[in-house]
């Protein structure tokens, strides 16, 4: 339960002679009123943006192109913003996000309505990467990396640490793990998404997400220990 | 375990970096609109269609006449070969 400061309460009822607890209760009470009418108000709002989204959709699949051009707009960061973890060169991430937007309109039929359309766009944005990732991986391209720098990373709390640095870091040393390794850990510690989410995104079983991250995980201990640099405790 | 630790903690530090902004929207739509271009071309060519007509037409009546000619040569072959034996 919240508990409000007495002079907040007491503010409320000035003069009265209620007791301390049933004041609280009262406010309480009048919080949550106010709450839940922000609550309806932003469900509103969220339903009417839904509703233009899907109108939008349909707008586009008809060839009106001012429509899809909203869309990409509204999702752009988005999806940039998911990209970013498959490359970090900007000319490849630019070039990914458009082959993301290009792959949805292509597959819009598809798209049912039934969950909000960046969720939908977040699928491709996932198998646009991936894909990415293998392509790189049949090419043998990996980025280049030592476990010494990982070693000399500072011994002060990570929190200190530029998250540029840090996502940079972290980037080429899941690089050298394989594709799907390298896409569970991505999903679920740098994307920070939970079994369900990465479930969604991938179209995997959640069981599959769970066994693979678990597989992951064991292959990147293996890789630090291989460089003779694991368990530092 | 040290390694599995820091690594979490990289992650969420990562994760307040701010992504690169990207306008896309012109060239998707350039892309696709060359795309739509593309195969409407494809659907004006009237030559192209004729050929591809042709061919559906032309496969099956090859196959229909092999197996036209396989079926009559057979009592060709047989009567011809009677007619041998009584001019013998």
């Amino acid at each position: 339960m919240l508990s409000y400061p007495s002079h907040m309460v007491l503010s409320i009822l000035p003069g009265r002679t209620v007791s301390l607890r049933a004041e609280q209760l009262l406010v309480e009470l009048v919080y949550s009123l106010m709450d839940s009418e922000f609550v309806a108000e932003d469900r509103q709002k969220t339903n009417a943006s839904l509703a233009a989204e899907h109108r939008d959709v349909r707008l586009s699949l008809q060839g009106d192109s001012d429509a899809y051009t909203r869309l990409i707009k509204q999702h752009q960061s988005h999806v940039s913003r998911m990209l970013w973890r498959f490359s970090r060169d900007r000319l490849v991430h630019e070039e990914l996000v458009q082959d993301v937007f290009v792959e949805a309109y292509l597959s819009l039929n598809s798209y049912r309505e039934k969950a909000p359309f960046g969720h939908w766009l977040s699928r491709i944005a996932t198998r646009v990467g991936y894909r990415y990732w293998k392509q790189l991986a049949r090419r043998g391209e990996t980025e280049s990396f030592s476990l010494a720098e990982w070693d000399e990373l500072p011994g002060k709390s990570p929190d200190q640490m530029d998250p540029g640095r840090a996502a940079d870091l972290l980037h080429r040393l899941l690089g050298q793990l394989r594709p799907r390794d390298r896409l569970i850990l991505t999903l679920r510690y740098l994307e920070g998404c939970d079994v369900a989410e990465t479930a969604r995104r991938t179209g995997w079983t959640k069981s599959m997400v769970k066994i693979q991250s678990m597989r992951a995980r064991k292959r990147l201990e293996k890789l630090f220990a291989q460089a003779g640099k694991g368990l530092r405790e | 375990m040290k390694n599995e630790s820091l690594f979490e903690a990289l992650s969420a530090r990562a994760r307040s970096e701010p992504p690169p902004s990207v306008d896309v929207a012109g060239r998707v739509i350039a892309i696709l609109n060359a795309e739509q271009n593309r195969v409407e071309r494809m659907t004006e060519k009237p030559l192209l269609w004729l050929a591809a007509a042709s061919s559906a037409f032309a496969v099956p009546a090859v196959i229909v006449a092999i197996m036209v000619y396989n079926a009559s040569t057979g009592p060709l072959y047989e009567i011809s070969q009677a007619i041998a034996w009584v001019v013998q």
